[in-house]
């Protein structure tokens, strides 16, 4: 497992491009929403002497101004975007399930589909573990789009039932129902804690067996997807001690870069090095994303009961990678 | 039957006589503070277990009026939670609440019934039953669901001037808190808890049913009251404690007193965690801090004390002193919804288990609650018609209290269910906007006119109102007197009507006195319309002096056609105009190039106003109200224009940091892919 670890990290060192070409994505896709908050805040302040403030730094008063009409984009522009809030508050959103601005829903959508778009590619690349060039790299991309978004179809139903029927009935039901008659602050946040925990963990089961199944889908150039589900779920049987902890440090290095970055979030008064710094948050959030998908792939592959034992292929695209797999 | 009913009146009027001699007294009555109309005496059981209270009193009414009384009005709020048909919860549901406080279970709905009401003789026994004339009334919605008031006949009339003494009894659910009265667990807060008289005024008895959105009117008395509950559990109340029993039973009899206080209210917990400490001021009286703290804010008592001081201190000097010896302050449990309210010589101030230094919690509703033993406590106007006066009033003494004494004061986000804080050190609580709730203000400022009954007005915004608006219309005028005329202003009105139900008309009449300034157009604006203030700088443009057209060279000359322009000489043209339909005097603040500053005074009346000058330099901005004195005003951005617009790089700086949230944001979701 901890070999699985380093060979990921190897693996995502060695995809430099990618995880440059995955951060520039999710900038890309943010620009769109953010040349129409950026008119939406412009036209608010106009020729007002409050944009000197503002520029400067938190005019509060006028930001409360802009909030009271913002509609759409504008209404995300809150507080909680400053720093480390901007990761405490989205975090939070999925932890407490507060919906999104319809604004902002379609482009969520819109990276989602992007990332499933891009997860062949990804895995193909990281499965491959060499350079195979912007055309073969897209090529895959598009040769197994349409089986993960089959697959997209399944993983969406789950989670959809996770959030519409397991979350409410965590925190709206059986929370309520526990702390009903607390009176201690620190006991409802402990159930509370628990129950996230639960609920975390439920969902990163089921993001343990997709990832599985795509990995397995990609690196065995399967074309069922309900067969790559089974044998994903067969593999995490077959080796559930060494899937979870393999997840847990990939999610302990998430969390570094998290703890990193609450300590060196700049604040509000200097806008470059906030962005500046968020950007390497990002690329490190990108690569830990690419770690998770690197190690995975690379236990998978490690545990392939065939390999070493045959002759080593000319890797030629689009030969399944599980070929290349084999042959080290 | 004639003669019958004759004898039966005669009784009656004997033992009304009787009883109308003054009651045995409790203590030696001393010369008081307040004039001491409605007098209780209680003793009342906690059945902690079962949630109930019974109890009994003897009660010493004083007709203060100038009509005899010949009825009695008697408050049972916790009627109010009887059932959903209730003017409370009705009132709630047209605010828009729904949920957990509409669903509840049986056991958390709460009751209050009379079992006895009757005349009393002067050892305190039941006299002449009075509970067959006993009735609910409604006279202010008609809601006949509703059972927060009633009233019951007297068999003679009450002569101004003349007492009578009222023995009740009446057994009570406690419910699961409903607007910070109840329990939760093993924590109980128990207010407007006993049957309580209304105010007998010059036109007759002023009593209302129990609104969602607005509190108390009562008049100043004498309290003793014995409590029991279960032995060894912690006991805070009005007044100080003068004795503490045990029974043989497992119950503990707690006796508290307090004279010229208008309620009283109490609570008990064995959880309570205890700590004293002491106020003292060179110029004010001590007074002794007593804090019920929850212990998981163990850590926090210091907060509590140092706000709590700080209000006796900041309300004491600029208005006028606390006079009794001590304050008790509540800490209430979590999910008790008590976080803060006022009642006499004691009040509730809620915390949270993570609670950042330099943010405002403890700070700010400990300070609010504290500044109502003035704004309330001694200064009651009718909480139910002019709830402005006090939560008003004391919000924004509040706010000043805490601009000088709790600064910075960082704004912060809460996260997780709220329960994990994150403080914004980039965000300062300004006391102008923030905490005078100019925010909350804004969408409501037209959704009703303060002058309307507090009770009337619209559920889902009265705050806004009562507290935002008045506490922003009172910063407005400390900005346009200047505090060092106001403050003698606010402490002649505490002075003058401390003990007292003042009504809006004593406060203006006593502004325009003090001032020396005929305020009523500004209390017109402020106080009865709901119009909103909104001035904006239209136009701001500067061009060389030029002219163009036929001019006469000399007087008796003929026309001739020029085009003349001036390089040197600048034409600068600002139009300034009021966008809100109310009106208040501001200033125009013109600044040229050359760093000249030009400084209008615009009365605010017309719809728009230019000013033009000529002047060796361009203009580079104007300001409506530069020195922000009008904080009504609900659109400030509008009220400049620079020729130097900064819209642009304030944008591209905040865009940026936005773009960084959303691109986490995006990751979050695309990590499940």
């Amino acid at each position: 497992m901890i070999a699985a670890f380093r060979d990921g990290l190897g693996r995502v060192r060695r995809a430099t491009w990618l995880v440059v070409g995955l951060w520039l994505s999710t900038l890309l896709m943010a620009v769109p929403p953010a040349l129409v908050l950026h008119g939406m805040i412009a036209d608010h302040l106009g020729a007002s002497l409050m944009a000197d403030a503002a520029a400067r730094g938190v005019n509060f008063d006028w930001w409360n101004e802009f909030l009271v009409q913002a509609a759409g984009v504008g209404q995300t522009f809150v507080p909680a975007i400053i720093g480390f809030a901007a990761v405490l508050d989205n975090a939070s959103r999925i932890a407490d399930q507060r919906a999104l601005v319809p604004a902002l829903a379609g482009i969520v959508g819109g990276q989602i589909l992007l990332s499933v778009f891009l997860a062949g590619g990804v895995l193909d690349r990281l499965a491959r573990d060499r350079r195979v060039g912007a055309h073969a790299f897209f090529s895959a991309c598009g040769l197994w789009f349409f089986r993960f978004l089959r697959l997209g179809v399944v993983a969406g139903a789950i989670y959809w039932a996770l959030f519409a029927w397991l979350h409410p009935w965590l925190f709206d039901t059986l929370y309520a129902r526990w702390t009903h008659d607390t009176t201690v602050e620190r006991t409802a946040f402990l159930v509370r804690l628990g129950l996230y925990a639960a609920f975390i963990a439920i969902l990163c089961t089921v993001n343990l067996v997709f990832d599985y199944a795509k990995i397995r889908a990609v690196v065995e150039d399967r074309r069922s997807m309900i067969g790559a589900l089974r044998a994903s779920v067969r593999f995490v049987v077959r080796h559930p001690a060494k899937a979870l902890a393999l997840y847990l440090l990939n999610m302990l290095a998430y969390l570094l870069v998290v703890g990193v970055y609450a300590l060196a979030a700049p604040g509000a008064s200097a806008p470059l090095a906030a962005f500046a710094v968020g950007q390497v948050y990002i690329v490190l959030r990108v690569a830990v994303r690419l770690q998770f998908a690197a190690s995975q792939t690379a236990l998978f592959q490690g545990k392939l009961a065939h390999a070493g034992y045959v002759a080593r292929p000319v890797p030629t695209w689009p030969d399944s990678p599980a070929a290349e797999a084999v042959a080290r | 039957m004639r003669l019958r009913r004759q004898v039966w009146l005669i009784a009656a009027a004997m033992m009304f006589l009787a009883g109308a001699r003054p009651p045995a007294p409790l203590r030696a009555q001393e010369p008081g503070l307040a004039s001491r109309t409605a007098s209780y005496r209680i003793d009342a059981t906690l059945d902690a277990a079962a949630r109930t209270i019974t109890g009994t009193a003897v009660i010493t009414w004083r007709n203060p009026g100038a009509m005899p009384a010949y009825s009695l009005r008697l408050h049972l709020y916790w009627n109010a939670w009887r059932n959903t048909d209730s003017t409370w919860l009705s009132q709630r549901k047209l605010g828009g609440i729904t949920g957990s406080m509409l669903d509840r279970r049986e056991e958390d709905f709460g009751w209050q019934q009379l079992t006895e009401l009757a005349l009393a003789n002067p050892d305190g026994s039941p006299g002449l039953d009075l509970m067959p004339t006993f009735r609910y009334i409604q006279p202010d919605d008609q809601n006949a669901a509703d059972r927060s008031l009633a009233a019951a006949d007297l068999p003679m009339a009450v002569a101004p001037g003349q007492s009578v003494q009222l023995r009740v009894a009446w057994k009570a659910q406690v419910p699961r808190t409903f607007s910070r009265t109840g329990a939760i667990g093993n924590y109980f807060f128990i207010a407007h808890w006993f049957p309580k008289l209304g105010v007998f005024e010059a036109d007759g008895w002023n009593a209302r049913q129990f609104f969602a959105n607005t509190e108390f009117y009562a008049d100043f008395g004498s309290y003793d009251v014995q409590l029991r509950v279960p032995r060894g559990w912690v006991v805070g109340a009005t007044g100080r404690e003068v004795s503490r029993t045990d029974t043989n039973g497992d119950l503990t009899i707690h006796r508290y007193a307090q004279d010229d206080v208008h309620d009283f209210a109490w609570t008990t917990s064995p959880d309570y965690e205890e700590y004293t400490e002491r106020f003292e001021h060179e110029r004010l009286p001590a007074v002794t801090m007593r804090l019920l703290l929850q212990p998981e804010h163990r850590g926090q008592q210091d907060r509590h004390f140092a706000a709590t001081a700080a209000a006796l201190k900041y309300y004491g000097e600029w208005y006028g002193p606390y006079p009794y010896p001590q304050i008790t302050i509540v800490d209430p449990a979590w999910q008790s919804g008590a976080g803060g309210m006022e009642y006499p010589t004691l009040f509730t101030a809620g915390s949270r288990w993570l609670a950042p230094r330099l943010s405002n919690q403890p700070e700010s509703v400990t300070v609010h609650e504290a500044g109502h033993q003035f704004w309330y406590g001694m200064v009651a106007n009718n909480e139910v018609t002019s709830a402005w006066m006090d939560e008003g009033f004391n919000t924004f003494s509040e706010e000043r209290v805490q601009s000088v004494a709790f600064q910075p004061n960082y704004h912060v986000e809460r996260f997780f269910g709220g329960f994990i804080p994150w403080q914004l050190r980039d965000i300062k609580r300004s006391r102008a906007t923030d905490g005078n709730g100019l925010n909350g203000y804004r969408p409501s400022a037209e959704r009703d006119v303060p002058a309307t009954p507090s009770y009337r007005y619209w559920p889902g915004t009265h705050a806004d109102i009562t507290y935002s608006k008045t506490a922003l219309w009172l910063h407005t005028l400390e900005r346009h007197l200047g505090w060092d005329r106001l403050q003698p202003v606010m402490a002649a009105y505490f002075e003058r009507f401390r003990f007292t139900h003042p009504v809006p008309d004593d406060f203006f009449a006593i502004v325009n006195e003090k001032s020396g300034q005929d305020l009523t157009w500004f209390f017109d604006q402020v106080h009865r319309s709901s119009n909103e203030f909104d001035y904006a700088a239209e136009r701001l443009e500067s061009v060389p002096v030029a002219t163009r057209g036929f001019v006469e060279s000399a007087p008796g000359a003929p026309l001739a056609f020029e085009a003349q322009e001036n390089a040197t000489l600048f034409r600068t043209t600002v139009v300034v105009r009021r966008l809100g339909e109310a009106t208040f005097p501001v200033d125009v603040l013109v600044t040229f190039e050359n760093g000249d500053q030009v400084r209008e005074t615009w009365d605010g009346q017309a719809r728009w106003q230019p000013f033009l000058y000529e002047k060796p330099a361009k203009a580079v901005s104007v300001q409506v109200d530069p020195d922000r004195v009008l904080l009504l005003d609900v659109h400030y951005t509008n009220n400049s224009i620079t020729m130097k617009p900064q819209a642009e790089r304030a944008a591209d700086t905040w865009t940026l940091q936005w773009i960084v949230w959303l691109q986490d944001l995006m990751m979050n979701y695309a990590f499940f892919v």
